[in-house]
């Protein structure tokens, strides 16, 4: 994957911010679509989202896939995923690992993956399907988890790398999930990044959480945090200029607060990017 | 513990309305000094029910106030536990709430809170209704005498029809309008009322019988001509006026769909 087509620094486009981006057209390099809520027949979100898909790159990120879980593909929603894709053309599509859906039952929820050899061929026969429908390979992202199951056998960086090389899919690092689940479950947050083939990492996702003194929620409505921002500079000294994007999902700010967060990831990375560069 | 059994007890734990695990689903995860694994398990209980409520609530606003904090969570968990979602979008969660409400409660408190749900269900359906282009009054200026004689009409596919007994509707609206809500009482007619969408925003409006019963006749596929005939009974030369101002009016409202 060549890292000449990083998309530079976008933000999840919310249905709050429609009339500014619109108006005002920021300084956005991309924004990335909740896939789900624009699966509808009509109305104020589709009208926004072809407007804005005029006006700049778009990336699809599910929530529903629900690509661990045990039951049959949705055939309903991979058809409709696929629809919105035909109608947004985008950059590439995203979901996460982990499953949403129980045997009888949506769950709305992205619920931890065991990470052992059997889950691994269930998800990459999946993930295979998946890719054959949509044409391109599928982006998945590492969750924010709040217990590991016994029964694993490898770290969640170790089997998306399996996955990866397995299936060909890409990932979407979280940075924010890596840090909540280190500190809910004791491991280090930079041994998880460097266990990851770098050259498969599509995106990168940043976000704020809720800190609870002993344990971490990711809440997605908060500024990112000082020890996301520092995970990250020295996630991208590993791994160069990476599409990078801010989610905010509640208790959502004026779009300038957002669009200075933004503004800092890229100083950030202008930062690492001129740290590494060769003297002259 | 094999995949498809660790994820049927983690369903289970969160479907049900005990936060406390089962010791068979306790042995199946580490926990952590910062998170044991029942307050790990915990977390997910809470976040399942807070995020299908908090849908709820954004589905149902005027139920919401109408009921009251906690009455209003003693039905939406209720509902949840009875009917848990069958969607991959939460969208389509409170779908069901109506029906829902059909078989949890009694008269007198049932027709007034179903009509109250259905009037909310029915701004979510229109919402996001299908796309399509509405007949419009500039199309019609342009109308040939033969296209008069044809002329057949649907509803926009965003259009709910709503026939309400009581006074949820004024109800509804002193939500909306965080007035005082007035108590629920029967109409002595019943009343038509539509939901539907126009350039994007959502409307409503009651219509008088004899409206109502023309629109139901066109929207049923019958011509211009056939209303003019049918309100001839009634209206006799003024017929052809007044079917052509409801006509004019439920066009400019972006109501129809030409034929």
């Amino acid at each position: 994957m060549s890292k000449s087509n990083t998309l530079g620094f976008g933000l999840g486009l919310r249905s709050e911010y429609y009339h500014q981006i619109l108006e005002q057209r920021p300084a956005v390099d991309w924004f990335e679509i909740i896939s789900e809520n624009y699966m509808v027949g009509g109305g104020k979100a589709l009208y926004f989202l072809d407007a804005i898909k005029d006006r700049y790159p778009l990336v699809m990120h599910g929530v529903s896939l629900s690509i661990g879980g045990q039951h049959a593909i949705d055939s309903d929603y991979l058809r409709q995923l696929k629809a919105l894709a035909d109608r947004v053309q985008p950059r590439w599509i995203s979901d996460h690992l982990c499953w949403s859906r129980g045997n009888a039952h949506h769950l709305h929820d992205l619920l931890p993956q065991p990470f052992t050899q059997e889950s691994l061929l269930h998800v990459a026969g999946r993930v295979r399907l998946v890719q054959d429908v949509l044409q391109r390979p599928l982006v998945l992202e590492n969750v924010s988890a709040y217990l590991q199951w016994t029964t694993s056998s490898m770290s969640e960086a170790q089997f998306l790398a399996e996955l990866s090389n397995l299936t060909g899919c890409e990932l979407l690092l979280d940075v924010n999930n890596v840090y909540v689940s280190s500190r809910n479950q004791g491991f280090d947050a930079w041994q998880f990044i460097m266990a990851l083939p770098h050259e498969r990492i599509r995106q990168i996702h940043l976000a704020g959480h809720s800190d609870y003194g002993q344990y971490l929620i990711d809440t997605h409505d908060q500024p990112i945090a000082d020890p996301v921002w520092a995970l990250y500079a020295k996630t991208l000294s590993y791994l160069g200029p990476t599409a990078t994007l801010i989610e905010r999902d509640d208790l959502f700010p004026p779009l300038d607060e957002l669009l200075a967060e933004l503004e800092k990831a890229r100083t950030v990375a202008a930062g690492v990017f001129k740290r590494a560069a060769p003297c002259a | 513990m094999r995949l498809s059994a660790l994820q049927t007890a983690l369903e289970a734990y969160l479907l049900t309305g005990n936060s406390e695990a089962s010791p068979e689903l306790l042995d199946q995860i580490h926990g952590s000094a910062a998170l044991p694994a029942a307050q790990g398990l915990m977390i997910y209980h809470n976040a399942y029910r807070t995020r299908l409520l908090s849908v709820l609530r954004e589905d149902y606003p005027a139920l919401h106030r109408w009921l009251g904090d906690e009455p209003f969570e003693q039905l939406a968990l209720a509902f949840i536990a009875a009917w848990p979602s069958s969607h991959f979008s939460l969208r389509w969660l409170g779908e069901k709430l109506p029906k829902f409400v059909s078989s949890y409660v009694v008269e007198p408190q049932l027709t007034p809170l179903l009509e109250l749900t259905e009037l909310e269900w029915a701004f979510t359906l229109a919402f996001d209704a299908p796309d399509a282009q509405p007949l419009s009054l500039d199309e019609m200026s342009r109308f040939a005498d033969e296209d008069w004689t044809s002329l057949t009409v649907r509803l926009h596919p965003s259009v709910n029809w709503l026939r309400l007994q009581r006074n949820t509707l004024e109800i509804w609206k002193a939500v909306k309008a965080q007035a005082e809500i007035p108590e629920s009482t029967p109409l002595q007619t019943p009343l038509e009322c539509l939901v539907w969408r126009c350039d994007l925003a959502c409307h409503y409006r009651t219509l008088a019988q004899p409206e109502a019963e023309a629109l139901r006749l066109m929207a049923s596929g019958k011509s211009f001509p056939d209303l003019c005939t049918t309100l001839f009974d009634e209206h006799g030369e003024q017929a052809p006026l007044l079917a052509a101002t409801w006509l004019k009016q439920w066009v400019s409202e972006g109501l129809l769909l030409r034929n």
